[in-house]
């Protein structure tokens, strides 16, 4: 009886269309799809001609206008040179350059960050601009010497800066007058610092007198180095085969941070690296140690700016540190590197720096530009307190150690900060112990081999 | 149909009539597979079946798979050589104490997310297995979860557990449980993004319970029922067997998501603090782009492989005998 | 109670669907907050979630920041035909799993399911180079810059074919064997008979593929090198700048997005109730 029923059932089933309306349908669909693609997305963006390049940029809001507009410019006044421009998030740009390089469909310039220049610098296709750099009209030492260490892998040029900034402090004016305290001056001490985040930290309106990022990357590692390089230290030995930063002024900068974090608890320890800012937005952070991109993030603060505090008894001065980034060139062709070089000579010229730095508010690359009259208030004007930021450039007197092996080295001293900020190891064996990976790692034995 | 017929380990067979059921393979055996030398018409419908798909997965997934195994064979960091290194990278990770941790995060939270998701999501399904008013509202806040950037997930669950602004930490002081300090303690970030992450597969195992809740006929329901058995008991004995494919299904998916997990540590805790979130693979997405060393990348992710391979086998040899099928 | 459809609106179950339900859908809330917060109110901490100004205007802002119709378009497109090309061969290769019995079966199923268990970092550069090959040495439209190639490589997954084999497994094989018996061909069996008992799981496969087509971006971002071809996720990713995010257009984007899902969704929940019994398979 069931049998039979199913079978009836069956039946009813099978007067649906047959296996031929099945795969014609299929076919159908497909034939469509493919037509439709075929139509649609163009190219790989590289064609033959040598006049065309594309670059890859990760630009947003304001700056994307300006330099989309910038291109517009170039693209008019050079009729036959087309510059066509892709935006890839430059925190993901990284894995699609890699991808295109081992690919065969590099870009013609990416935008890329300095921390990679090191190991960018050993692909192949990356052209040395080393010669490029030193035409004449090109002023090479026209930017700042922190852009130019980042750009330049033992000796040689592989990048042009596209980007310039660097730390220093930014204060809650409203909580430094209801704490009665005077606004940080140009030659305030980290001692002060840490005083005026005690007295700015109030638990029971959960304020806090500044805050950390925690999460063990390069952005904890190079807020800690400014403070060792304050103190008088150093990363590595001048040869740059050990580590030197197990020495007083390490002892002395992670010392600093402990005060804050784990005896005062003025210190708001942000694991994530995303809600530091906006704290500070919401008037629950006296101090951060930041840069100018973060000063568009406070319309609701009122807010000022100073340089880094100095160590008393140091060499290290109001030393601050800097993050540049470059264009890098990619050979695709010598018609298509000479295009790009041209661009990006133009791109960097002092006219157009300082007319991205207007409309962005970003930090001029170049010192000429910097130093003309006006400037600074200008920037200012649209900007509060980005002046500053400007003027700190001259604070910054080196580079982190431009050596493929410094991603590796980072996260040992990253590891060794959030040791020290979350109080599970004491400042001195943290240091030892990140020595110590820090001269295996360029002894050549860390992992990875 | 009565439940008589549903017998374990039993499985579907393309023969052209229905087996009597003494001849149907005893529990515990091997499911009916015929000998390997069957070949003929099933044999070319079968492949012909299958071929289309596994033609693209091959392709785009195989391929790969075998490609990065000749460079976890290589010191492969992009420059001009790569020079052939045999097993250093294999003994390399093998001494590496941040692959241990790694391992071990992995597993942890694997073993938590699994059976955390299945549970959350069949209760959620069961109970919205109904046809209540609002029914479809439910179930599309269960899928929203699927839907929503990881990103904005993140965001929220970073908030959430924020030691001092966050409501979770606002509640236990409501409960007088003292505060933590969630993602800034080593011993607790993993436990924060196990939450995060039930939260937000918990959509995805509603969706599968529910299309399997569908296919249980209500007379095998009622028939316990008048048999005289509790709903609880029902619920285990009938309706629980019943769902044991989709629960095979989603504790293989969801561990072999779980050990690759990724992209929530990225946009938390980027494997912080000191490591306590750092999973395999995000271990190896710093080795291979900020360490730029792609050959211990891939002999990471093999790693990882050989874990998901052995922990995938196992799951399917126990799931053969608890699971039932009604053919 | 189990077997009963209750039209009660005081069911009981309402008081745990509810609190579940809050809780689900809380992270959506706050995107949705945000997306109509002005960048003052959205640049707290903790979230404003009861602003003082409402700013509509993140929308059509959002919209013409980017070719965001030019996006959706492209993603539209992937998605439908990615759902589509997937309904068709994971239903035939799961079925063939599920159903036939033939040389080298088990070894080809575990070797898709092998493909599911190395991450998507390490296999990325052989993919992007095997789909620039086809593009060059195939079809055009599937190479790299192109969106077939978003399609293409994703035309059918281990993850359908592992589900529908699940599935198809589950169902009771008499119906098959009556049709067979019938003279009907496994073609047929699988279009007329398993296919029109599978709705909950093929609506279950379709939402899913679609969600996991809208939502991808790690290889569109490899894939794509041109705005034209750009998807959405990557168009959204234009608000997201190195060190600064425009979080109102962002998540004003991130909502815009989220409709279609949600549309498809509901579309395919009335697939999820077709029970079985509907097709009158409860027999004597």
């Amino acid at each position: 009886m069931v049998t039979y029923r199913l079978r009836g059932v069956a039946a009813g089933l099978l007067a649906v269309p047959t296996a031929a309306t099945l795969a014609v349908s299929v076919l159908a669909v497909s034939v469509l799809a493919v037509s439709v693609l075929a139509g649609c997305g163009s190219g790989s963006g590289g064609s033959g001609n040598g006049k065309s390049i594309q670059l890859w940029e990760g630009y947003t809001g304001a700056e994307a206008k300006a330099f989309s507009h910038l291109v517009a410019v170039y693209d008019k006044a050079h009729p036959g040179v087309t510059v066509s421009t892709l935006f890839v998030n430059n925190d993901n740009s990284l894995q699609k350059v890699l991808t295109a390089v081992r690919g065969g469909t590099a870009p013609d310039i990416a935008y890329l960050y300095g921390s990679w220049a090191p190991n960018v610098a050993q692909i192949p296709q990356v052209v040395n601009l080393t010669g490029v750099v030193s035409r004449p009209g090109v002023n090479w030492t026209d930017f700042w010497v922190g852009e130019r260490d980042v750009a330049t892998v033992n000796g040689k040029v592989i990048g042009i800066p596209a980007l310039v900034d660097n730390l220093a402090v930014v204060y809650n004016k409203t909580l430094f007058a209801k704490a009665h305290l005077q606004p940080p001056g140009p030659n305030w001490t980290w001692p002060q610092f840490v005083a005026d985040a005690r007295a700015l930290t109030n638990p029971a309106i959960k304020q806090f007198g500044t805050a950390y990022v925690t999460p063990g990357s390069e952005d904890t590692v190079w807020h800690w180095e400014a403070l060792l390089w304050a103190a008088g230290g150093q990363i590595l030995n001048a040869s740059g085969t050990k580590a030197a930063f197990d020495s007083p002024a390490g002892l002395t900068s992670l010392n600093t941070l402990r005060a804050m974090a784990v005896t005062s608890h003025s210190m708001y320890l942000d694991p994530t690296d995303s809600a530091y800012a906006n704290l500070f937005n919401s008037g629950k952070i006296g101090m951060l140690v930041t840069g100018p991109w973060d000063l568009s993030a406070f319309p609701a603060v009122h807010y000022g700016v100073q340089i880094m505090p100095a160590f008393p008894g140091t060499s290290g001065g109001h030393q601050t540190i800097s993050g540049p980034d470059n264009w890098v060139i990619f050979n695709n062709g010598a018609s298509k590197v000479k295009t790009a070089e041209d661009f990006l000579l133009w791109l960097t010229a002092p006219a157009q720096v300082k007319y991205f730095s207007l409309a962005t508010g970003d930090l001029p690359t170049r010192r000429s530009v910097a130093q003309a009259s006006g400037f600074q208030a200008q920037m200012n004007a649209a900007l509060p307190g980005v002046s500053t930021f400007i003027a700190n450039l001259a604070n910054v007197r080196q580079a982190r150690p431009q050596i493929p092996t410094y991603p590796q080295i980072s996260q040992a001293i990253g590891t060794m900060v959030v040791a020290v900020l979350l109080n599970k190891a004491q400042p001195a064996a943290a240091l030892a112990q990140a020595a110590a990976k820090v001269n295996q790692i360029l002894a050549g034995s860390g992992s990875g081999g | 149909m009565t439940a008589s017929l549903v017998t374990p380990g039993g499985a579907g067979q393309g023969a052209g009539t229905a087996a009597p059921a003494a001849d149907r393979p005893r529990r515990g055996t091997r499911r009916g597979r015929a000998p390997r030398s069957s070949a003929g018409p099933q044999s070319l419908a079968g492949w012909a079946f299958v071929t289309p798909a596994s033609v693209i997965i091959g392709l785009f997934g195989a391929a790969p798979i075998v490609w990065s195994l000749v460079i976890s064979f290589q010191q492969n960091n992009l420059s001009a050589s790569t020079p052939f290194v045999g097993l250093h990278n294999y003994r390399a990770l093998l001494h590496d104490p941040a692959v241990a941790q790694a391992a071990g995060n992995t597993l942890v939270y694997t073993a938590l997310f699994v059976p955390g998701t299945m549970a959350v999501g069949l209760f959620l399904a069961v109970a919205m297995n109904r046809n209540l008013r609002f029914m479809w509202f439910y179930r599309t806040a269960a899928y929203a979860t699927m839907a929503i950037s990881t990103i904005s997930e993140a965001l929220v669950f970073i908030w959430l557990f924020d030691p001092s602004y966050g409501i979770v930490n606002y509640l236990f002081s409501l409960v007088g449980i003292p505060q933590q300090q969630f993602l800034n303690s080593p011993s607790e970030a993993l436990y924060v993004v196990v939450t995060m992450t039930i939260w937000g597969w918990s959509g995805f195992a509603v969706v599968i319970y529910l299309a399997a809740l569908q296919g249980i006929p209500q007379d095998l329901i009622e028939a316990a029922a008048v048999d005289g058995a509790g709903r609880w008991s029902t619920f285990r004995k009938v309706t629980l067997p019943l769902l044991s494919p989709a629960s095979l299904f989603l504790a293989v998916w969801l561990t072999i998501n779980a050990l690759q997990l990724f992209d929530e540590v990225y946009l938390s805790t980027q494997g912080g603090p000191l490591g306590a979130t750092t999973v395999l693979v995000y271990y190896l997405y710093q080795q291979a782009f900020e360490n730029f060393n792609f050959g211990y990348a891939s002999a990471i992710a093999y790693l990882l492989f050989l874990i998901i391979l052995v922990v995938t086998a196992i799951q399917f040899r126990v799931g053969r005998r608890f699971t039932y099928y009604r053919s | 109670m189990a077997g009963q459809r209750s039209r009660l609106p005081f069911s009981p179950w309402h008081l745990v669907l509810i609190p579940a339900a809050i809780i689900l859908l809380f992270p959506f809330a706050w995107l949705l907050v945000t997306s109509i917060e002005t960048p003052a109110e959205a640049l707290h901490f903790p979230p404003i979630l009861t602003p003082h100004v409402i700013r509509l205007r993140n929308y059509p802002d959002a919209l013409a920041a980017a070719p965001f119709g030019r996006f959706f378009l492209n993603s539209a497109i992937v998605a439908v035909t990615t759902v589509i090309c997937n309904l068709v061969l994971c239903a035939l290769a799961g079925y063939a799993f599920a159903r036939f019995r033939f040389l080298g079966r088990g070894v080809l199923f575990v070797l898709i399911m092998t493909t599911l268990m190395v991450p998507f970092q390490v296999t990325m550069i052989p993919q992007f180079i095997i789909t620039k090959w086809i593009g060059v040495h195939l079809l055009a439209a599937a190479g790299i810059g192109h969106i077939g190639a978003l399609i293409v490589p994703n035309a059918a997954t281990a993850f359908g074919v592992f589900f529908l084999r699940q599935f198809f497994r589950t169902l009771p094989i008499e119906y098959e064997e009556a049709a067979r018996v019938d003279g009907a061909s496994r073609l047929a069996v699988l279009w007329r008979i398993v296919l029109p008992l599978s709705a909950p799981a093929l609506a279950t496969l379709a939402a899913l593929t679609f969600l996991d087509s809208w939502n991808s971006f790690l290889w569109p971002l490899i894939a794509i090198n041109s705005t034209s071809a750009m998807t959405l996720p990557l168009g959204l990713a234009t608000f997201q700048g190195a060190h600064s995010t425009e979080w109102t257009l962002l998540m004003a984007g991130n909502v815009m997005s989220l409709a279609p899902m949600m549309a498809i969704f509901l579309v395919a929940q009335r697939y999820f109730v077709r029970s079985v019994a509907a097709t009158g398979l409860t027999g004597t």
